[in-house]
């Protein structure tokens, strides 16, 4: 491992400079000649028929250049799946949630395209609306979309062994329900967009985006214009969390209105647009039975969650089968049941989060904990008894090449001080442990592969273009760093062109956690496709064999003796004074099953690796106001290998944040109906820098097999275990199995009452009081 | 109404003809072209507009145009030196990983800088404090107190040399 020059060192990010500096350009800082702002009409109704739209006052606003309705767009509804195609953008004849797109302007300013906003009549006829998934599968709910019957956009059923026989066989079994609301991503970027056309017609495009390509096909359906003349430019972007990564309807309005115009448009999203009008988290209802042996070991579990979706699809069957994904991962067993239903509402579309399904893999953790403490074992041990193994494949027929689990377990509660603490911590303070298990990629069909080109220049620097695009998490060092290990170059010498559709080859994105599963392998191999053709001319002028080179720092050596050698670039130039160039391509496919589909057939091999973390979590709860503090975290995950632990560390940290302190501390969405109450920061409160607690890190390397170096998915299974660990902590402190998340104060406190009263045969509220002493210290 | 204002940007005076209901963002990113000020809320919650005026980190999304006349102005453009050396702060925030999407970025090193200009001592309760109104959404934050640290770590006369430094707009 330590020969490698620069995988698998701390090194600081490539894009560093530009973002201490300001100058990195994000989308919204943008500025082209002739640009005009654009602002979107939405519908102030969570379900209404569009009667009739009247621009004509507003057409009349000074500055107005351009308005685009429903008669603008082609009749063609997107869906990422072909049987999930239900969202019209810019919907000409219905809106389903508040804040669906209806109209949009382009203008001077944006005061104008505000003015003109305001002018702009539409008669809506207002329809029953749904806001609750359970009443939306009740036949007397409004349909939402005629061919989903019962507001059910997805079902996936899975069904292996037999879950009957499994749980008369089990020692104990216990069913119990979890539930959460939704939550948000609040990237920092609020959403943006920039269009413009050429003179050629060729739509250029500028937003955050988690794939380029996945972007640019469904534009070029809605538009009706080839893919190559999408050209889904590269721009910094603001975090991304699973929520940037489909076609949002902004693009496609931008684009229009600036095809319409004939001008470059930008729109750019105010922070309650981001919340409401891009994606939100799913709230779920999860119920979860379990069977165990006596020692604990689960043999069987049945899975019902219904999962609110929202007015659309989006990425609804990857949605509802992650959660359950993420725990067969994490744990064995033997007989699994699953029916997970997307179900349509009268809200805002859901996406993929970072810690999707929150109650689902809460809910599986808390419950292990009350069988562990109904059979006398520990959270440790149960989980260890549990745990996934290297070699194992999991109910859905996934093979686990490597896997750390049990590593990550002990690690973790061997650096947490678990042994001195479980049950032995003052009133109050509780610890809890969570694992869980992320996919290094998801099926993707056509677009599950990656492409590289490497060129080298006469000075012997390269060229690196690929589709792998940063959201913020580091992908461009990660290739950066691939590029010139492979090479023997510096990382100075390396410049990229990625994340561009014009010219870099298909991708899969940096969605489902395979950037350097996929993308950085495909660099690498097409690194060594061009060290290749370097070493043979190189051989022969040293006069040794090309396995007896190596690359390193600009030169070629013979790896024996580090006196000979020859200057990389003086082989780039005799291999163009021979009137060839030196390029070179690479590509890397996942070996998935291409058979496998996420509701017609979830069986066969789901991705090349799977990551597995542990979270422990320390915390104390004020009795009088029900705020947890949390004292220590320690995250532990098998990454594979650690490529740049200092980014790698960033990752998990960022994790703990969203996944534990926000995810389970703070973060949900409150409504009315269909409005959100709480869609800024200053409502929905995501963690601050004085709320962060103690961090220890831990990273296990597994080294996969067919990861680049050995390396598959960081942080999200932190960002999921960080989640259960938290939620287990509170339960610890206050002593009651919470099931509801987020855990915020009032339920703390609920839950601290309805203790004492339960355990208070006398209700009378002297009594409570003289109880709820006994369980408080004294402050 | 509209009229003219004169301040100190980035070490430059500045004369430029405003609205009065401009604010200092709108003015810096729409009208002078400085776009290291981000707007992330446009409302005083999340930070990522901070700039630092007369010495004091203040969210420039709330901050009238109007007000600034005479006073001084540093944004990010205006933190690393003329030769392009950067600031002690933005080279410990590029080696100690303080950066991940780089949204929040400019604001969070202003308002350490504001800190540190006014106490070069800070504890790291001080530094969760002060940048308490900046939000990340990335990091979890501790690369960046990390990367605060490191600078208050090196001797206090260090510190007060760089800081006076690059402050180049006396
Ligand atoms: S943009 Fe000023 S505080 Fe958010
Ligand atoms: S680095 Fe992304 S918001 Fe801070």
């Amino acid at each position: 491992m330590s020969n490698y020059a620069f995988i698998g060192k701390s090194m600081p990010r490539v894009d560093s400079r530009a973002k201490v500096t300001g100058e990195a350009l994000f989308t919204a800082d943008l500025r082209l000649p002739k640009m005009l702002t654009g602002k979107i009409l939405r519908s102030p109704y969570p379900h209404a028929r569009i009667l009739n739209i009247d621009i004509s006052e507003a057409l009349r606003v000074p500055g107005v250049k351009a308005i685009v309705t429903g008669r603008d767009v082609i009749q063609r509804k997107w869906g990422v799946f072909g049987y999930t195609q239900d969202q019209q953008f810019l919907p000409a004849d219905r809106v389903r949630f508040i804040g669906e797109e209806v109209a949009a302007v382009a203008a001077v300013d944006e005061d104008s395209a505000q003015r003109a906003i305001d002018c702009i009549r539409v008669d809506y006829e207002i329809l029953e609306a749904v806001f609750d998934a359970m009443e939306s599968l009740a036949p007397t709910a409004p349909l939402l979309h005629d061919n989903f019957p019962h507001n059910i956009n997805v079902h996936v059923p899975i069904n292996v062994g037999d879950v009957e026989k499994g749980f008369a066989e089990s020692y104990y079994v216990r069913e119990d329900t979890f539930t959460a609301s939704e939550d948000s991503y609040f990237q920092g970027e609020p959403y943006a967009v920039v269009a413009r056309f050429d003179t050629d017609n060729n739509l250029e495009i500028w937003m955050p985006n988690a794939g380029p390509h996945m972007k640019a096909k469904p534009l070029s359906n809605a538009l009706g214009i080839p893919l190559n003349k999408i050209r889904v430019r590269k721009i910094t972007i603001g975090g991304a969390f699973g929520g940037r990564s489909e076609i949002a309807p902004a693009d496609l309005i931008c684009a229009l209105l600036a095809r319409k115009i004939g001008r470059p448009v930008k729109i750019v999203y105010t922070r309650e647009e981001n919340s409401i009008a891009t994606r939100q988290g799913h709230a779920l209802i999860t119920t979860i039975k379990t069977g165990v042996r006596q020692d604990g070991r689960v043999i069987a579990r049945d899975v019902t969650c219904y999962m609110d979706g929202g007015a659309y699809s989006s990425t609804g069957p990857i949605a509802v089968s992650v959660p359950f994904l993420c725990m067969e991962q994490a744990y064995k067993m033997e007989h699994v049941r699953y029916n997970g239903y997307r179900i349509y509402t009268n809200k805002p579309p859901r996406g993929m989060i970072r810690i999707h399904g929150r109650a689902f893999a809460c809910g599986v953790d808390t419950q292990l904990d009350m069988i562990g403490e109904h059979l006398g074992i520990d959270p440790v041990t149960m989980r260890l008894v549990n745990a996934r193994e290297p070699g194992e494949f999991t109910n859905t027929k996934s093979h686990v090449a490597s896997c750390a689990m049990k590593e990550t377990i002990t690690k973790a509660a061997e650096k947490s001080g678990w042994n001195d603490k479980w049950g032995k911590l003052p009133p109050l303070r509780g610890i809890g442990i969570g694992c869980n298990s992320v996919q290094t990629g998801f099926p993707m069909g056509i677009r599950g592969g990656s492409q590289a080109i490497i060129k080298l220049n006469e000075d012997g620097g390269a060229t690196v273009i690929s589709g792998v695009v940063d959201n913020g998490q580091g992908n461009d060092n990660m290739l950066v760093q691939i590029a010139a290990e492979e090479l023997g170059i510096r990382t100075e010498d390396v410049q990229l062109v990625t994340a561009d559709t014009e010219v870099t080859p298909s991708d899969p994105g940096a969605y489902s956690q395979v950037s350097t599963f996929i993308g950085g392998h495909a660099v690498k191999n097409a690194a060594e496709n061009v060290r290749r053709q370097l070493f043979e001319i190189a051989a022969k002028t040293l006069n040794v064999k090309v396995d007896d080179l190596k690359a390193r720092d600009r030169m070629i050596y013979v790896k024996d003796s580090p006196d000979t050698g020859i200057p990389l670039k003086k082989v780039v130039r005799m291999i163009l004074a021979q009137g060839k160039s030196v390029s070179g391509q690479g590509d890397y496919w996942p070996k998935v099953d291409p058979k496998r589909e996420w509701v017609k057939n979830p069986f066969g091999q789901m991705c090349g690796a799977f990551s597995f973390g542990t979270t422990v979590a320390e915390v104390e709860v004020d009795p009088e106001t029900g705020k947890v503090t949390v004292l220590e975290v320690t995250a532990a995950q098998d990454v594979g290998f650690a490529l740049n632990p200092l980014v790698l560390e960033g990752q998990f940290q960022g994790s703990i944040a969203m996944g534990g302190q926000g995810g389970i501390l703070t973060e949900g969405h409150v409504w009315d109906g269909g409005s959100v109450l709480n869609p800024t920061q200053l409502e929905y409160k995501v963690p601050l820098a004085c709320d962060m607690p103690k961090i220890n890190t831990i990273i296990i390397e597994s080294n996969d097999p067919e990861g680049p170096y050995g390396t598959k998915e960081s942080g999200m299974s932190i960002a999921m275990s960080a989640a259960q660990a938290y939620a287990a902590a509170v339960s610890n402190a206050i002593g009651v199995y919470m099931t509801d998340f987020p855990l915020t104060p009032d339920k703390i406190l609920e839950a601290l009452q309805n203790k004492v009263e339960s355990e208070t045969p006398n209700q009378n509220e002297d009594v409570m009081e003289k109880a709820l002493e006994l369980i408080v210290p004294a402050v | 109404m509209s009229r003219e204002i004169k301040f100190v940007l980035n070490g430059a005076q500045t004369c430029v003809a405003i609205e009065d209901d401009w604010n200092l963002l709108y003015l810096l990113r729409e009208k002078l072209g400085l776009t290291g000020a981000k707007e992330g809320c446009g409302r005083g919650e999340c930070g990522a507009c901070t700039v630092i005026v007369d010495g004091l980190a203040v969210n420039s999304c709330l901050y009238f145009a109007v007000e600034i006349d005479g006073k001084e102005v540093l944004t990010i453009e205006g933190l690393a030196g003329a030769d392009g050396t950067l600031h002690a702060l933005q080279k410990s925030f590029v080696s100690n990983g303080g950066i991940q999407c780089g949204f929040c970025t400019p604001g969070m090193i202003l308002s350490a800088k504001a800190l540190l200009d006014e106490n070069p001592q800070p504890t790291e309760a001080d530094i969760k404090q002060a940048l308490a109104g900046n939000l990340c959404r990335c990091t979890g934050y501790v690369q960046i107190i990390e990367s605060v640290e490191a600078v208050v770590d090196k001797s206090s006369g260090d510190i007060n040399a760089v800081v006076r430094e690059t402050g180049d707009s006396d």
